[in-house]
């Protein structure tokens, strides 16, 4: 009798333990299939939601966007608008704040003398975007524009000016590409700065089998009164890219150019000194603009804005205003800003129109501790400029893949 | 004891049971549940390589060594390190059942063995072949109609800076003749004249028209009725509803002028063009009372807006651009949008949004069709008799709008040649593979 009721209660707490175990791993098994579906699913909408945003003609120069799209309406397919981009709240930098206007601007910049600074007020931000995807509370998305070659510039030699331009791409040089170039020789004589025209300031060359060329220009050689900015365009079978060179900035002073709204189509020029707040000191910088226009055919040509205020002085200092220039249109291209002083002199870069300096974006959340992040990838053009759209989204419902 | 080997032995059914099932659920790896869209990615790297036709070039000269260098080395330095392609052109020939017959012509690739892959065509058509798509002519109960176009010489515009009427009616004359059986420039007064006296102009159908007005707010005007005012809109209202044509105002606020550089050779309108006189905002309400065969009541209100902001183009339209291959700005601007009061005001009824009603009850470009219901034996049947379309956008005009709109509302089809002249295509084929971790 005791031996029966020995193996009852061996064979009832085996069973019980036996059960227990199995009913972990049968869930463990079904749990893995359900976030299989689910991580699936997200990578599908992934594909769908990138296609939706490179597809869709949606933010307008002005106002609140009813739909979220970057696809330049005047064009087709994957070709988006260098102007709807200027919109996007890109978080990856530091902000800057101008106490003249108030404003604090989003920031992309590579470097002291090029710029691309908008103000939030004019801004599509991380929550309307997703509000417009029809994906707010249920997924997280970061956008990616990316360069898909990069053009780098450096100096060579300055009497006479030699550079030397390399030309890469995602995956390989861009061996026997053609680069036009353009060179701006900017006079930092008294008064204003002039721009100046030499011999064979613009041209075209062959990259080598790694992607590099070099350019020398005979008659141009650079000094502390003489000082230029370069723009090259690199371009084989439809793939583009954009690369550009300015010497370093002689002092701290320098000018800062801020976007207004796009629908103003101008730009406040800023003494740096204002930046972020006003000056006690009064110091005057002396200006002159020119507009490097970018066609669709890869040609670079100068041409004059056709606006007041294309050269004067900027003042730093409470009661002095900053200046506003007009870019007059909705035609891409790149600012070019030549200042100087004494002890101070430089060039500052800006696009007009996002791809025009080859800038590189990024948009919207972080996918840092969501667990599973789906990745998408689309090769587009922003006004003839190659790019790469990567969109990377995520679960915000608390599915994610723990195995 | 017997107890005990009955819970090992079910132990040893739920094992297996659960051992099974693991082998038959094998989940994939991560980067099979989330790969990149291959073919979305190769779809659109052949595109970017056709942006300026290099690739259709190259899939013609398959004998071009520079060129195929050159794409090859365009596709490595745009795709990423870690994916491997082959893309191959093939010609496109006819057997003779008619089916499509690919011969593989060329092919490059950076891996002998492309695993984990998908692929992306695109046909590529010759540049010596001509592809031609036939219109079909529009009609109104199944007789083709005719297009006028204001071409008048004796007249100016308005509103349509830096274009002349001439270069605007030159335009719409591309865009739109190929639609109509007979498109007939109107190039004076003269001729616009005998138009409203219902006479044709070259043995045309009269009836049913559509009459474009390139001068902008100004309207031609004939001779015989420089003293007519706002009567002379009236008039062109109750033609529109006699004839049953549909007028079209390109931009801003329709029968603000009359135009007529020799009967009005001494007056401008105020800005310093000669030729014409202000009727204001009369004429547009003198054209609707026309328009719905009411009686003429001299009314100079103001009735159009500018709705705030930019207004846009319908779905209905932006789905009928690509078709009819018409890329106007998706969003304009729009001051003198007309107000949806005036369908009931005048009996018309809206039979294409060219763009979105405004939250404020604007229409910034609509075709208006005048509703006419009449007894016939006891039954009411209603028939649409005369329109308006009225492009309320901000100067300076977009003629493309007034040719779409037209297009939406009557939605000729396009009948397209086939594609399969004998070697005229090639189908290049980009295959892309992932290499390492995925």
């Amino acid at each position: 009798m005791a031996g029966v009721a020995i193996d009852h209660l061996i064979s009832i707490v085996v069973l019980f333990v036996a059960v227990l175990l199995f009913i972990g791993l049968f869930s463990q098994t079904l749990s893995a299939a359900v976030n299989y579906q689910h991580n699936t699913s997200t990578a599908k909408l992934c594909g769908d939601l990138l296609d939706t945003i490179l597809l869709t003609p949606g933010i307008p120069t002005t106002g609140t966007p009813v739909m979220f799209g970057l696809q330049d309406p005047s064009l087709i397919q994957y070709q988006l608008n260098p102007f709807s981009l200027m919109r996007l709240d890109s978080s990856s930098q530091p902000s800057i704040s101008y106490q003249k206007t108030g404003l604090t601007y989003s920031t992309i910049t590579t470097g002291p003398n090029n710029y691309l600074l908008y103000p939030y007020t004019d801004m599509i931000n991380y929550s309307t975007a997703s509000m417009l995807l029809g994906i707010n509370g249920t997924y997280g998305f970061q956008l990616s524009l990316t360069p898909t070659l990069n053009v780098s510039v450096s100096e060579i030699s300055t009497s006479p000016l030699s550079l030397s331009l390399s030309v890469t791409g995602t995956g390989f040089p861009l061996a026997k590409a053609n680069v036009n170039y353009l060179l701006i020789p900017v006079a930092l004589t008294a008064g204003y700065p002039d721009f100046e025209t030499v011999a064979h300031q613009t041209g075209t060359v062959e990259t080598n089998s790694v992607g590099s060329a070099s350019i020398t220009f005979s008659n141009f050689s650079p000094n502390i009164n003489l000082t230029f900015a370069f723009v090259a365009y690199a371009y084989l079978d439809g793939i583009a890219g954009i690369g550009y060179y300015v010497p370093s900035p002689v002092g701290t002073q320098s000018i800062v150019p801020f976007l207004d709204p796009l629908s103003t189509q101008s730009v406040t020029l800023a003494h740096s000194d204002d930046v972020p707040n006003t000056s006690t000191n009064s110091n005057t910088l002396y200006y002159n603009t020119t507009f490097i226009l970018e066609s669709q055919n890869y040609a670079l040509q100068e041409t004059l804005l056709g606006s007041s205020n294309l050269y004067g002085s900027v003042i730093s200092g409470a009661g002095n205003s900053p200046v506003t220039i007009s870019m007059g249109s909705y035609v891409p291209g790149i600012l070019v800003i030549a200042y100087h002083n004494a002890g101070n002199s430089g060039i500052v870069l800006m696009p007009w129109g996002f791809s025009s300096l080859g800038f590189s974006l990024t948009f919207g959340g972080t996918p840092l501790n969501h667990g599973w992040v789906a990745t998408d990838l689309r090769q587009v053009q922003i006004n003839g400029v190659s790019y790469q759209a990567q969109l990377s989204l995520w679960s915000v419902q608390g599915y994610q893949e723990t195995g | 004891m017997m107890r005990t080997v009955e819970v090992l032995l079910v132990i040893f059914l739920l094992g297996t049971a659960y051992v099974a099932t693991s082998s038959y659920i094998t989940l994939p790896s991560p980067s099979n549940v989330s790969p990149l869209d291959l073919n979305q990615l190769a779809y659109t790297t052949l595109q970017q390589l056709d942006s300026h036709c290099d690739l259709s070039t190259a899939a013609f000269q398959t004998n071009n060594l520079t060129a195929w260098s050159d794409l090859q080395i365009a596709l490595s330095a745009s795709l990423p390190p870690n994916l491997v392609y082959n893309l191959t052109v093939y010609n496109v020939n006819t057997a003779s059942n008619g089916a499509p017959l690919y011969s593989k012509q060329t092919s490059i690739s950076n891996s002998a063995n492309i695993v984990s892959s998908d692929a992306s065509s695109y046909l590529e058509a010759s540049s010596n072949v001509t592809y031609t798509a036939t219109p079909e002519k529009i009609s109104a109960n199944g007789k083709p109609i005719t297009l006028y176009i204001l071409d008048c010489s004796d007249t100016n515009g308005w509103w349509i800076t830096g274009y002349t009427p001439s270069s605007l009616a030159q335009t719409v004359y591309n865009l739109l003749s190929p639609y109509f059986k007979t498109t007939i420039m109107v190039q004076n007064t003269s001729q616009l004249n005998q138009l409203l006296n219902g006479q044709s102009l070259q043995g045309e159908a009269v009836k049913n028209a559509v009459i474009i007005n390139t001068c902008g707010e100004a309207v031609p005007m004939p001779a015989s009725f420089s003293n007519s005012g706002a009567m002379y809109d009236y008039t062109l209202g109750e033609d529109a509803q006699l004839y049953n044509w549909t007028w079209v105002s390109i931009v801003g606020y329709p029968f603000y002028y009359v135009t007529n550089t020799v009967a009005f050779s001494g007056s401008q309108n105020s800005w310093g063009i000669y030729g014409m006189n202000c009727i204001g905002s009369a004429g547009l309400n003198a054209f609707l009372e026309g328009l719905d065969n009411q009686p003429y009541v001299y009314n100079d209100a103001w009735i159009t807006g500018a709705p705030a902001g930019v207004v846009y183009l319908s779905s209905h339209t932006l789905s009928l651009c690509n078709y009819y291959g018409l890329y106007p700005s998706a969003y304009q601007t729009s001051t003198r949008a007309l107000p949806t009061s005036i369908s009931a005001q005048y009996n018309l009824t809206v039979t294409t949004y060219l763009f979105d009603t405004t939250s404020d009850g604007y229409n910034p470009g609509a075709v208006y069709r005048h509703v006419v219901t009449t007894d016939v034996d006891g039954v009411e049947v209603t028939n649409y008799q005369g329109g308006f379309f009225a492009l309320g956008m901000a100067r300076i005009p977009d003629i493309r709008l007034a040719a779409l709109g037209i297009l939406c509302d009557y939605q000729p089809t396009k009948y397209a040649s086939l594609f399969t002249a004998e070697g005229s295509n090639r189908l290049v084929v980009l295959q892309l593979g992932t290499v390492g971790g995925g």
